[in-house]
């Protein structure tokens, strides 16, 4: 899968002139799952108090998915609503399973009945938009356009598209990304406590009531320290988890490149790579299937949990 | 810090917020509110067709045992009809032959009454007759003496006489 792109990088990292500059497995890894950039954003826009909001590649990714999302849970919404009777056919069978699913099984038992469709919308959107962010790095889609780049359309280094190509896809591997997404759980966190509670009582829920005086004074930090290690434990959990797997992938593929340097022969490197690199990577993006799926559904479960915690205090 | 992967990005964690926050408000407001308002009303149509099958199920029930028992209660009372007109037939055929015997044994009383009656007037008729040819007969017998052979032309002459007369 990304074997193609490290090809295209390695051609791209070997200009005719300087012939034996050595493989950088390392560098090469890094650039593929890191962002593009601030140097080379795909639109450049001003700072603004001191924040460059310059369109880099993952910024690009988020709207992609975005975009992705939005169509197509729309479309299939919006025509599935005008038929007269309410028969789901095709792919809405499954967005309904998924919707379902996710009302029935992960806000429903959290936030309770009262409040499903306060938060419904949220854990839905944090559901389909994760998942697909995840997903979207396991298709070689903009590997593929740096082979067409690479043998067919030789665009300059400056083009739109060459500036595309480079960068990781994965938007959820980049930990601004997850703590933004965790930002949001937690204003959603203090948002939910204070429609249920009330503002001020929700801030008095962070600990039980009626103990002795003493133990607050260790209780209180402890509950604070809390609020703020969940949103950071989602960050890093969904992080982590997208970065490992593309590093494993990656690393792996490596072997084709750093064996044919070893023994200075290409069919060295071929030979690791169709017995060794290509099964392995087969089947670590097997997993990562699972893993795609299995940590949108942890972030989008905790967060429903969280949000349902300040709903329904428990002490 | 070097490191690409751990570069701490302000712009890319707002554009994150924003993005988020847009594509929520357009999915909440097209797609997921109708839909999970679709989905209640729906499940609320099944759950009401379901509870009506069950009504209509019951109901059903009901009428085929009130079925039942109209046809159990019909069949008892044709029953009791069927009884009811054998036992008025064979009343009404004991009465019909009883009148018709007692009729007839009217009309045979009638009629033997009548007969002697007819009888008793025909022979105290006959014996007025007999008595009128009597004495006519004696009465000319008496007004000629004749012989014997006279007698018998007188006879015949008067048998003959109360026959025309007769006429």
């Amino acid at each position: 899968m990304l074997l193609s792109s490290i090809l295209v990088q390695e051609f791209a990292q070997e200009p005719a002139a300087e012939a034996h500059r050595g493989f950088n497995a390392g560098e090469t890894i890094i650039e593929h799952v890191s962002n593009s950039g601030h140097d080379h954003p795909l639109i450049h826009l001003p700072s603004a108090f001191g924040i460059d909001f310059s369109v880099t590649k993952h910024v690009f990714m988020l709207w992609l998915v975005a975009a992705i999302v939005f169509i197509i849970v729309t479309w299939y919404v919006r025509r599935y609503l005008r038929q007269d009777r309410l028969i789901p056919s095709g792919f809405m069978n499954g967005l309904e399973a998924v919707v379902e699913f996710v009302r029935d099984t992960v806000v429903q038992p959290n936030v309770g009945h009262k409040w499903v469709n306060t938060w419904a919308p949220l854990i839905l959107t944090f559901f389909t938009f994760i998942l697909c962010s995840n997903a979207i790095g396991l298709i070689p889609l903009f590997d593929t356009l740096a082979l067409l780049d690479r043998f067919l359309f030789h665009t300059s280094p400056d083009s739109f598209l060459n500036r595309v190509i480079h960068g990781g896809t994965t938007a959820t591997a980049n930990f601004n990304v997850t703590a933004a997404l965790a930002t949001i759980t937690f204003v959603s966190i203090i948002v939910a406590g204070s429609k249920a509670h009330g503002f001020v009582k929700h801030w008095k829920n962070i600990a039980p009531h009626g103990l002795n005086p003493l133990i607050y004074v260790i209780l209180i930090p402890i509950e604070v320290i809390g609020m703020f290690v969940r949103p950071f434990a989602l960050t890093m959990r969904l992080a982590a988890n997208m970065t490992g797997g593309h590093i494993a992938i990656l690393a792996i593929l490596s072997f084709v490149f750093l064996f044919t340097e070893m023994f200075g022969r290409a069919i060295a490197g071929i030979g690791v790579g169709m017995v060794v690199s290509v099964p392995l990577a087969v089947g670590i993006s097997a997993l990562e299937l699972i893993v795609v799926l299995v940590q949108a559904y942890v972030f989008t479960l905790l967060s429903a949990v969280f949000i349902g915690m300040a709903i329904h205090v428990h002490h | 810090m070097n490191n690409p992967l751990v570069q701490p990005d302000p712009g890319l964690f707002i554009w994150t917020i924003v993005t988020f926050l847009v594509l929520l408000a357009l999915l909440s407001k097209f797609a997921w509110r109708p839909l999970l308002k679709a989905l209640e009303s729906r499940q609320a149509a099944i759950k009401k067709s379901l509870d009506d099958a069950q009504l209509a199920r019951q109901e059903l029930e009901r009428l085929h045992q009130e079925s039942a028992k109209i046809i159990r209660q019909a069949r008892l009372d044709g029953e009791s009809i069927i009884a009811q007109s054998r036992s008025d037939a064979e009343r009404l055929r004991g009465e019909l032959a009883q009148k018709a015997k007692e009729e007839a044994d009217g009309i045979i009383r009638r009629a033997q009454q009548q007969i002697q009656l007819e009888t008793r007037l025909a022979l105290q008729q006959i014996r007025h007759e007999v008595v009128d040819l009597s004495v006519m007969i004696a009465s000319k017998l008496l007004e000629r003496n004749v012989s014997k052979a006279d007698d018998q032309r007188l006879i015949d002459e008067t048998l003959k006489q109360i026959e025309t007369s007769r006429q």
